[in-house]
């Protein structure tokens, strides 16, 4: 195997798809979103008499909670998706680069990308409800930490979303059925049948790491070295079964 | 397409190679040998040439029979399309990207970088006559224009082999007649070995006389054009045109003793026109569309003529 040959094609890739997915026309969801999660913690943010409190459980409702799995969806099961069906994926497949590396040249950028927006909302989010309070050292430690929980949330959930796109035809459909019935309603559920989504497990890692709101007291929360392990196989079981589909796949 | 022994080697076999995509057959028991060269692959649409490239890239796996390409399987050998260039017969191109912008993803692909590809792309760029064109969204180019620019990706890593699937389709006579004449340069002052798609003969025949006939999935004849071509002429051959001004078009082309009817079609600006020797139908039409003072947009040949004499070679 020529490793200059795989690194140089993946960071082509990377560099190609980041440009492609932060400035495309995607973007314009990024900017709706923002513009919807300012307006909603700005507002929060002027009724609220207990800011760190309430602060953190709107991040960690509109955020983590519901916007994470959702752009991770918008972006990343049509990424493959769209190329195969209209075709432009030719000049990709016929690339004189392996296909595990190709689809790995796919993945990087969609994390990338879902990260930088979700970072952004979050920033936005943030500065609406705490610049009305004033950003004291603990805001901007809960800031940190939801900011490193939607990337670690952006490159899991972007695994899982792009081997949707490499598996089913409407993967548009089987995400909206994950990211709002899977993760928004079962993963709600009481008991253990919660343990069975992805934001139970980035939640459980916010429990340990935020101080403030209603997640800092979550009792279902799993251990947070445990719940950091599940999502990290989680994240290689979906890239490894990602890279396996796209391999065995036929571009008829 | 024989081979003699201790001839050059085949840049691609097959045998008894085929595909099916669950109850349609794409291929059936296919043979071939293509020497090097420029030989053309024809058929009426949907007789397997596009599965056959596809299998020569490795796009999908033969379900029987086994193909080498350069001495190699295609299927997960990626290394091997560092010596293919494809030019596909669908649009392939991103949309949302400008021509510089795909070749250099291309290029850099194939291990180009800095000013070297940025120079081999202005060369190739060049070479296709796309100008200033190449710094506009592709979703914006006619359909000449993703010819080339497809043509350009193809060929812009310098491979041995370049494979062209339907170069011609859809474009207009003149876009036609250049893309025509690049494929000739790029062998013979190139030196790349070219196979060239459609289901049109008489445009393969100006390229090379070096064809196999592709129809229902199998090999029917393979060689020198000229015996199959004393078939083709028995049976007229129908050309669609389309375009403003047909009408002036239409009667000069009546005085032609080439032509044997000129119809019109529901839409006023569409003739379809029946020729009994393309060659000279094709050689003459430039200059009759300047003297008809008309605007062609589009032309293409029916299948049917082919058709026939596919039937005729397979005993149908």
């Amino acid at each position: 195997m020529d490793v200059k040959r795989v690194l140089v094609g993946i960071l082509a890739l990377t560099l190609h798809y980041t440009k492609k997915l932060l400035f495309g026309r995607k973007v314009v969801i990024t900017i709706l979103v923002g513009l919807f999660v300012a307006a909603v913690m700005a507002y929060a943010g002027s009724q609220s008499h207990a800011p760190l409190e309430d602060g953190t459980n709107m991040m960690d409702t509109l955020i983590l909670f519901f916007f994470m799995p959702v752009m991770a969806m918008i972006f990343g099961s049509s990424l493959i998706r769209d190329e195969i069906d209209d075709k432009s994926i030719t000049h990709i497949a016929t690339a004189p680069l392996d296909r595990a590396f190709t689809y790995v040249g796919y993945y990087l950028p969609l994390g990338i990308a879902v990260a930088v927006s979700m970072v952004s909302i979050s920033s936005v989010g943030m500065l609406a409800f705490f610049g009305q309070h004033g950003v004291g050292s603990e805001a901007f430690e809960i800031y940190l930490e939801f900011v490193a929980l939607v990337v670690i949330g952006s490159f899991v959930y972007s695994s899982l979303f792009l081997a949707i796109g490499v598996l089913f035809p409407k993967p548009v459909m089987v995400g909206l059925f994950y990211a709002f019935i899977w993760e928004g309603f079962i993963g709600s559920l009481p008991g253990a049948i919660q343990n069975a989504s992805i934001k139970h497990y980035l939640r459980s890692v916010g429990c340990g790491w935020v101080d403030f709101g209603s997640i800092s007291r979550w009792d279902q929360a799993s251990s947070v070295s445990g719940s950091a392990a599940v999502l990290l196989c989680l994240a290689l079981f979906f890239l490894v079964s990602g890279v396996y589909l796209f391999r065995e796949k036929e571009l008829a | 397409m024989t081979v003699q022994e201790g001839g050059p080697e085949p840049i691609i076999q097959a045998r008894a190679l085929s595909k099916w995509y669950g109850q349609v057959i794409g291929l059936n028991n296919f043979a071939v040998r293509v020497m090097p060269g420029i030989t053309g692959i024809v058929g009426p649409n949907g007789s397997g040439k596009s599965t056959f490239f596809k299998l020569v890239l490795g796009l999908i796996k033969p379900n029987a029979g086994s193909i080498t390409v350069l001495g190699k399987g295609p299927w997960k050998n990626p290394e091997l399309h560092s010596s293919i260039g494809f030019c596909p017969d669908y649009e392939s191109l991103p949309t949302d990207s400008t021509g510089r912008e795909y070749l250099t993803l291309i290029g850099k692909l194939h291990m180009m970088h800095g000013t070297a590809l940025a120079d081999r792309i202005n060369e190739v760029v060049r070479l296709v006559e796309m100008g200033k064109a190449v710094d506009r969204r592709t979703g914006g180019y006619s359909k000449g224009m993703k010819q080339r620019m497809k043509i350009a990706g193809a060929m812009l890593h310098d491979p041995k082999l370049l494979i062209l699937d339907e170069p011609l389709s859809g474009t207009d006579p003149l876009v036609r007649k250049d893309i025509i004449d690049l494929i000739k340069r790029l062998n013979k002052e190139h030196e790349h070995d070219i196979i060239v798609s459609s289901h049109v003969l008489f445009e393969i025949e100006r390229m090379t006389h070096d064809v196999a006939l592709v129809y229902r999935g199998r090999t029917i004849a393979s060689g020198d054009i000229s015996e199959i071509r004393n078939l083709i002429d028995r049976h007229p051959h129908n050309i669609i045109i389309e375009g403003q001004g047909t009408t002036a078009l239409a009667k000069m082309l009546l005085d032609q003793d080439y032509v044997v009817s000129v119809r019109f079609n529901e839409s006023k600006d569409s003739v379809t026109v029946q020729v009994s020797e393309p060659n000279r139908f094709f050689d003459g039409l430039p200059a009759l569309i300047e003297n008809a003072q008309c605007s062609v947009t589009k032309m293409y040949s029916l299948d049917d003529n082919l058709e026939a004499v596919f039937r005729y070679l397979v005993g149908g």
